[in-house]
């Protein structure tokens, strides 16, 4: 039988696999994919946390975290073909100017 | 094995390889592709678990909208530039690895402990889009009409970037 426990130990790998990716990765996009596991972990875990405990709120959070997301992806996707126009990598140790 | 545990390991295998292939995979485009297969899976998860709208949203929004865009952005910056798939390292990679291991450590004995104090078994609540609906318009109406207005500010915020983008681009155009 699945229990809460699985649920949330696969929230667990996935999450580090997403921390090994946003601290080791140079390259922006792939920093940026990390963060979206990063979510997607946080995600599942709230589900499972709404189905074992009896309550909706676990899946209305996953809602409003999938919206935020979105909003955040949509940013950041401008913000590194800004970058790649002006530097012309997406290397993240390229940034040191704080202004452009 | 019955029907639903049968089910979560092939998913949760899946999204594990998936999930590395993300990471760790050279090829952008294979990273993306990836992370398609990944939210698949995480909303198969999702709808074991009963929570179908939510689970429709995720495939919806996410691989059919948000990696579009990831797509799209690696499609439109140069695939084959060296800078894409250059296999040097990070500086913190040890720091990486660390930091993911402690956190792996924590989540096995935060489950072990979890596990010693309770067993606790699925209730019967379902997900569906009319009890999601009922409680998204009545309890919490108030953060649903703000990220209507976290999206307004998104478009600003794209649109004056773009705008500055253009802006730059001439001056750099004049430079060269």
């Amino acid at each position: 039988m699945i229990g809460l426990e699985h649920y949330l130990l696969l929230s667990g790998i996935i999450f580090s696999i997403g921390i090994v990716g946003v601290i080791t990765n140079r390259n922006v996009l792939k920093v940026l994919l990390s963060l979206e596991l990063l979510l997607a972990a946080s995600n599942l875990s709230f589900v499972a946390f709404s189905k074992f405990n009896g309550d909706y709120a676990g899946q209305l959070i996953v809602f409003f975290v999938i919206l935020v997301a979105a909003v955040e992806v949509a940013i950041g996707l401008a913000i590194i073909v800004l970058m790649y126009r002006r530097l012309g990598t997406i290397q993240a140790d390229e940034l040191k100017e704080l202004k452009w | 094995m019955n029907m639903p545990a049968f089910f979560f390991c092939i998913f949760a295998a899946i999204l594990i390889f998936a999930s590395l292939a993300v990471v760790f995979a050279r090829n952008p485009l294979y990273n993306v592709l990836s992370l398609v297969l990944a939210i698949f899976c995480l909303s198969s998860l999702f709808m074991l678990l009963e929570a179908f709208f939510v689970g429709i949203i995720l495939l919806l929004v996410y691989a059919g909208a948000v990696l579009v865009f990831f797509l799209f952005v690696v499609m439109l910056l140069n695939l084959n530039a060296p800078t894409f798939t250059t296999t040097e390292q990070s500086r913190f990679r040890l720091w990486g690895w660390l930091f993911g291991l402690a956190f792996l450590s924590e989540t096995f004995l935060a489950i072990k402990s979890f596990l010693a104090a309770e067993v606790t078994q699925p209730s019967s609540i379902r997900g569906t889009i009319e009890t999601i609906g009922q409680i998204l318009f009545t309890d919490y109406l108030l953060p649903f009409e703000l990220t209507s207005l976290l999206l307004l500010i998104a478009i600003f915020g794209i649109v004056s970037l773009a705008k500055g983008a253009m802006g730059t681009g001439a001056k750099a155009g004049e430079n060269q």
